[in-house]
């Protein structure tokens, strides 16, 4: 008989929804509380679970050290990317997204892809603090 | 488009520090890194030459409106302070290129492309920055990133070295914050035009806050570009840090913050403000006591890096007495400083890592007889020594001249002996180590001519950093006369 049986079941459950929670949180930045740091730590939080309660094998299938390193830069990339053309589009007129209607997930400009791209860097780098304590190498 | 090149080579460099992540491959990095510096250069230089034909550039960033959005500004000493420090940084890029591999460990050496990337950019941006909320947080960028580029090595005493700085420039940081705070709270604006309209008329009224948030910016960014009592972090960080990046910290990194202390002074208060308060004085003061005391300590060092660590004291007590006097030429030689001191600095910093690399030792008594064995090498060094030690042409002679007839201009003239006798200084810890590697039976007896000699391609940014550095003597009235902040 397995010891942690309780915790990978219960991990089972609540692991997606903390997962889903994060999400969540990220998408509706603009318009509730929030935003890319806050869920990011939660989508970050939930990978630590993952970790403590699954061990470290597991996790580095499916999020291996080269795959996070990855998202972290590529969600960095494309926040200067859009934060560097939103820069330059005022003073160069170049086209820029509408605002919508206040209360609908698709509004508010850059502000959605800028909190998702904040959101997976913050995830990344919460799990990569984790893991540089544990197992104290960079 | 000229107008937007400020922004673009921020970008640029950020943009590109983070593609390098993505690549584990040492070779590509290399080639991204020195490749995106280089198209920051090209694109300085064009800055620079559409600067000079005209006033001012001001940009804004988020929004037209000042009042909302962050501002640029760009006048010709920001231009000029920002092409020498891309070519210093160019030319550090090539010199580690070959040498970065025999001092850090072989699985760190991409971050230090990485983090020399987001601090140049941080650099350019306090130059740039009109704005003093955003000065703040490109001043943080680049403390985090210094810190970076000194652990790399992971030895005890970088650590030690990187907790020291990390602290003591989070107190730095910490007070810039508060004066910022208290400017804030008195004019409601961050802008720094803005502040200087609203505060001209009515400073009067608060002297004590004027006179508060004078000292808090002294101190804060003092302690951050080392100003003589508040040095205590250099020597460490500067000598441990592996050779490339103590040539960048000690080039680049230290200036932009003297560079924004005259911004604040002189642009968002005015000299007519500055010079009724007793401030002034006291950065004369440091800045005569760094001259003086930078140099004493530099003779007691036995190692060669923290040697050059503790002349860069000395040579930023220059750059402050040039501002503490007051004037609009006092402040122009104090630019001229910053970048006559960024490429001898560099030149001197990065061939103390080759004497270091090639004899294998740190002290400089192992020096005696290295012109024989590397006669180039200890000439570029002897170059770099005359410029510091003032011998004219080079720019040590230049704003050393200046500085004295300014003295002579506002009526300090016993200001001159301090600038004497801190050139006499200059000579006894430069010019042992020139003449026991040159002359001397005893020192060359058992020597072979060129015999640790470096290949050419590995010298050849020392070249150009000395090069650019009898350039900038050569031409120095006139870019003397393009100086005013």
């Amino acid at each position: 008989m397995e010891r942690d049986i309780i915790l990978k079941e219960v991990g089972k459950i609540l692991i997606p929804l903390i997962q889903l929670f994060g999400l969540y949180v990220i998408i509706n930045g603009h318009l509730s509380p929030g935003g890319g740091f806050s869920g990011g730590t939660i989508l970050g939080t939930s990978l630590i679970i993952m970790h403590l309660i699954y061990g470290k094998d597991f996790i580095m299938k499916i999020y291996s050290r080269k795959r996070l390193i990855t998202s972290l830069s590529i969600s960095l990339i494309f926040y200067t990317l859009i934060k560097g053309y939103s820069f330059l589009s005022y003073q160069l007129h170049l086209p820029h997204p509408s605002a919508g209607v206040t209360g609908r997930i698709l509004s508010a400009g850059f502000i959605l892809p800028l909190n998702i791209a904040v959101g997976f860097l913050v995830a990344s780098v919460f799990y990569i603090i984790f893991t540089i304590f544990i197992n104290s190498e960079v | 488009m000229t107008n937007y090149i400020p922004i673009i080579n921020i970008l640029i460099l950020i943009l590109f520090s983070f593609v390098m992540m993505l690549f584990k491959d040492k070779k590509k990095i290399k080639y991204i890194s020195i490749g995106s510096n280089l198209v920051v250069f090209l694109l300085s230089i064009f800055l620079m030459v559409y600067s000079i034909s005209r006033e001012v550039i001001t940009l804004s960033i988020g929004n037209p409106n000042n009042l909302l959005g962050i501002e640029f500004y760009i006048g010709k000493s920001e231009s000029v302070v920002t092409l020498v420090f891309t070519f210093v940084m160019l030319m550090i890029l090539w010199f580690s290129n070959f040498a970065l591999e025999k001092e850090v460990p072989e699985n760190r050496i991409s971050f230090f492309y990485v983090l020399i990337n987001i601090l140049l950019a941080s650099l350019l941006g306090v130059i740039y920055s009109n704005d003093l909320f955003n000065s703040y947080v490109f001043i943080e960028v680049s403390t985090l990133s210094a810190c970076g580029i000194i652990i790399l090595k992971d030895k005890k005493e970088n650590i030690k070295a990187t907790v020291k700085y990390l602290i003591m420039s989070t107190i730095g940081s910490g007070l810039v914050l508060m004066a910022i705070a208290y400017i804030y709270s008195i004019t409601g604006h961050l802008n720094i035009s803005l502040i200087h309209e609203t505060i001209v008329g009515n400073y009067q009224y608060h002297e004590n806050a004027v006179l508060i948030i004078l000292g808090l910016f002294t101190i804060g960014l003092g302690i951050k570009s080392a100003v003589f009592p508040l040095h205590s972090w250099l020597p460490d960080a500067h000598s441990s840090a592996p050779t490339p990046a103590s040539a960048a910290l000690s080039a680049l990194v230290i200036k932009v913050y003297v560079f924004m202390l005259m911004k604040v002074l002189f642009r968002m208060f005015n000299y007519e403000i500055v010079n009724s308060f007793i401030i002034m004085d006291i950065i004369l003061l440091l800045g005569s006591m760094g001259m003086i005391f930078g140099s004493i300590m530099a003779i007691m060092q036995k190692e060669l890096k923290r040697m050059v660590a503790y002349s860069s004291v000395a040579q930023m007590g220059y750059i402050v007495f040039g501002i503490g006097l007051g004037t609009v030429t006092g402040t122009a030689i104090a630019i001229y400083h910053i970048i006559g001191h960024a490429v001898t600095k560099s030149s001197l910093f990065l061939i103390s890592g080759l004497f270091i690399e090639k004899t294998g030792s740190k002290k400089i008594e192992d020096l005696k007889g290295i012109g024989r064995e590397m006669p180039l090498t200890l000439g570029l060094f002897t170059l770099g020594a005359f410029s510091m030690v003032g011998i004219p042409i080079l720019p040590g002679f230049i704003s050393k001249w200046y500085l004295s007839l300014t003295c002579i201009e506002v009526g300090r003239v016993p200001l001159i002996l301090i600038i004497l006798a801190s050139s006499l200084l200059n000579v006894l810890y430069y010019f042992p180590i020139v003449i026991n590697g040159y002359f001397g039976n005893d020192n060359l007896d058992g020597k072979v001519y060129n015999s640790k000699k470096v290949e050419f391609i590995r010298i050849l940014p020392i070249v150009l950093l000395v090069l650019a550095m009898m350039i900038i003597g050569g031409i120095s009235f006139n870019l003397i006369e393009l100086f005013n902040i």
